[in-house]
């Protein structure tokens, strides 16, 4: 039983640099969290506290309740994977995987015993003998995976470790590495800056920007529902949809006007736009909820654009649409025949739609809990 | 029949060849460097190698230039090698002073490189520029340092650190009186303290080249930093420790600048202070007579030493293996 906490983590470089901020983070037991961001947001430095490579500048770091903060990463029984997965060069892959084990002194037989273990479980039992230049990337980043398993951590930390393999490859290891955590049943923790991969493998993700924690949740709710509009704009392939609105109410009943066009307020949000006297918002929907027909029958559901340009992605199209001077995309199927320049209707589903401040940029819902 | 022609053909090729190299760029590029090797390397030698062959004396060129001895010069050289007590001690001297400088450079260098690596990065800066110092001072300078300190008499430092500590009564005249120790200890220290910088600085940029996270790796392991030393670093600057070990042993039977001083000044023994580059030195430029050729010999015989050691150390320290095979068939 491994829950790894942190607590109010800061972590300022000598440099002056802030690596991360305030980071407040619960991974429970058996747990697969990524921690998703952006280059330079302060994946690594998290993870490198956790590991205890870095010593925070304040705050505190919980292994169950055994307080780690100030222990050396060789008290914390943690595997550690690298991006560049850092597999000895001089050594045979056997060795590489042994060394954890000879470095704590066990016999050699038991060493022997553990090694073939692990490397049967990672498929690599015939690469012993190999150095690391002769394997390809996908058998080094396994090598590198039974060199952090093998001495049975209690927590694995995993820095973006399919970073440096091929498209294909990555999505066929990922499965199986999703299969293999849950297997083991090991706690752990997961950079990467790949959304898809978050998505993919977590049971939940923390969102990660400019070294703060800015969303929690599973892969879902992040998905769903984005607390910024930075969480909206990571994720998602395309990514979700903003554009300026204004809240207009109409013989009681509430309006958003985007592109000069009057759509219904989401009815889930009416409570909240009328508690918070919201008028001006940022309106955040996702292709993928976002509907095309060519002609708008005036149903207050949907806005008139334009065809901008068409996408074949080959499952689908990616259409996007010019809103008044806007431009924002939809997934549509095959089926549909579009050309520049038509006239089309976009339709985003009314009950997917996200609304944001525009000054804090954060969602009306967040604002709205935070206030209570 | 056929075998003339398929000569004649290889003969042709091997001219064309030639010809095409000094047409192509990297003739150019080249060119340079083969006129530095020729003006300051190949010319030297031939005319070492043809003096070696001849009675020269005293720079008389004129008298003795066209007199040829054959190998008499060597056999003169082997000779005294073997039987002339005062030579003797010079080889046993080169010998001794190469091995210990040698140890203390290589170790030395990888040491600080190490130790340096594992410092706060202000006390490894200000340590590498402490053991840059004596790179850094001029050779008469930094021998005048070193005069003063082995100094013979009660000014020596050396001597009154000791006396004032009531270790030794009388000041010990190092480099003359405990013979062979005292100055072997003294030019091997001098030159040693020079060497370590240059070892150093190799192999600190070599660790820096290192993926800190193989470090971290073993680290996050638990090995401690004596076993990430044994484990990870030396393996992984082998290459760097072969380069250093032969560069410095080449620069070592060569070097003799500061001895020369060490000598001139009185401060060590003549013979337990001479190394063969400096007894070949004296032997052409400042002995009564000047005796060329056989000065020629020796440094001839130098530089053969010096190719056939730096073949070997190659050799014996795994040049070959150092040059990865490559991965499967290119
Ligand atoms: N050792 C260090 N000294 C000073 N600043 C550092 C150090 N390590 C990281 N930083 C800085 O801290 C910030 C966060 O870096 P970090 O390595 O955690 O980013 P990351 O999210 O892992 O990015 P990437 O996806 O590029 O690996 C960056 O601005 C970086 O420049
Ligand atoms: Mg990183």
């Amino acid at each position: 039983m491994v829950v790894v906490r942190l607590m109010n983590v800061t972590k300022v470089f000598r440099t002056g640099v802030v690596g991360v901020k305030d980071i407040n983070l619960t991974v429970n037991h058996k747990e697969f969290m990524a921690l998703l961001g952006p280059s330079g947001s302060g994946k690594s430095t998290t993870l490198y506290l956790i590991a205890g490579i870095y010593r925070p500048s304040s705050g505190k770091i919980f292994f169950d309740d055994r307080d780690v903060t100030n222990l050396p990463p060789k008290d914390r029984n943690i595997g550690l994977v690298f991006q560049n997965w850092a597999l000895y060069p001089h050594m045979r892959v056997y060795d590489n995987i042994a060394f954890p084990l000879r470095i704590k002194k066990l016999p050699e037989n038991e060493i022997r015993k553990k090694v073939l273990e692990t490397a049967k479980m990672l498929r690599i039992e015939k690469l012993l003998n190999r150095y690391p230049w002769q394997l390809s990337g996908g058998q080094q980043q396994r090598v590198a995976i039974a060199r952090a398993l093998v001495k049975e951590p209690d927590v694995l930390l995993l820095d973006e470790p399919l970073s440096n393999l091929d498209a294909q490859l990555r999505i066929s290891v990922r499965a199986e590495l999703k299969r293999l955590q849950k297997k083991l049943g090991i706690t752990t923790i997961y950079v990467t800056h790949d959304q898809a991969e978050a998505l993919a493998m977590a049971d939940r993700i923390a969102v990660i920007n400019n070294g703060r924690i800015i969303q929690i949740g599973t892969p879902e709710q992040v998905y769903t529902k984005p607390a910024t509009v930075f969480v909206g704009g990571f994720l998602g392939n395309p990514p979700m949809n903003f554009i300026e609105g204004e809240i207009v109410e109409e013989k009681g009943k509430l309006y958003i006007v985007i592109a000069g066009q009057k759509i219904f307020a989401p009815a889930h949000y009416e409570p909240i736009i009328r508690r918070g006297g919201w008028r001006k918002v940022v309106v955040g929907f996702r292709p993928e909820d976002t509907m095309i027909l060519p002609e708008c029958r005036d149903r207050n559901e949907c806005v008139k654009g334009r065809v901008y340009a068409v996408e074949p992605m080959g499952r689908e199209y990616i259409v996007v649409a010019d809103l008044g001077g806007e431009l924002v995309k939809a997934i549509v199927p095959r089926t549909l025949v579009l050309t520049d320049d038509q006239e089309i209707c976009l339709c985003p589903s009314l009950e997917k739609i996200v609304l944001f401040d525009p000054k804090t940029e954060k969602s009306l819902e967040v604002l709205a809990a935070e206030k209570e | 029949m056929t075998r003339e022609v398929s000569g004649d053909m290889t003969k042709s090729n091997l001219f064309s060849k030639i010809k095409d190299f000094i047409h192509s760029d990297a003739f150019i590029f080249l060119l340079p460097a083969i006129i530095l090797i020729i003006v300051f390397y190949l010319i030297p030698i031939v005319v070492s190698v043809y003096m070696s062959f001849t009675p020269l004396k005293n720079w008389n060129i004129a008298r003795y230039i066209h007199e040829f001895v054959g190998f008499e010069n060597y056999w003169r050289f082997f000779y005294m090698v073997t039987h002339d007590p005062t030579v003797r001690p010079i080889f046993i001297t080169t010998v001794v002073f190469i091995l210990v400088t040698l140890a203390i450079n290589v170790l030395g260098g990888l040491g600080l490189a190490i130790a340096t690596f594992f410092m706060g990065e202000r006390e490894a800066s200000s340590t590498q520029l402490l053991w840059l110092l004596p790179r850094m001072t001029p050779i008469a300078v930094y021998s005048m340092i070193w005069y003063y300190f082995f100094h013979g008499s009660a000014i020596g430092t050396l001597n009154s650190i000791l006396m004032s500590l009531g270790i030794i009564h009388k000041p010990i005249d190092w480099g003359q009186s405990i013979i062979p120790w005292g100055p072997w200890m003294i030019i091997i220290f001098v030159n040693g303290l020079v060497g370590v910088s240059y070892g150093m600085i190799v192999f600190t940029s070599a660790i820096s080249n290192i993926p800190k996270e193989l470090v971290i790796a073993a680290r996050v392991d638990g090995a401690s930093n004596w076993s990430i030393t044994k484990n990870i670093l030396i393996p992984l600057l082998k290459w760097h420790i072969v380069y250093v070990t032969t560069w410095q042993m080449l620069s070592l039977l060569t070097t003799y600048d500061h001895i020369f001083l060490l000598v001139e000044w009185g401060l060590v023994n003549r013979y337990y202070g001479t190394t063969w580059a400096l007894y070949i030195y004296n032997m052409a430029f400042t002995a009564a007579e000047k005796d060329l050729g056989l000065a020629a010999a020796a440094g001839v015989i130098l530089v053969i030493v010096g190719a056939l050691l730096g073949l070997l150390a190659l050799k014996i320290l795994g040049f070959e293996k150092m040059v990865k095979e490559p991965r499967g068939d290119i």
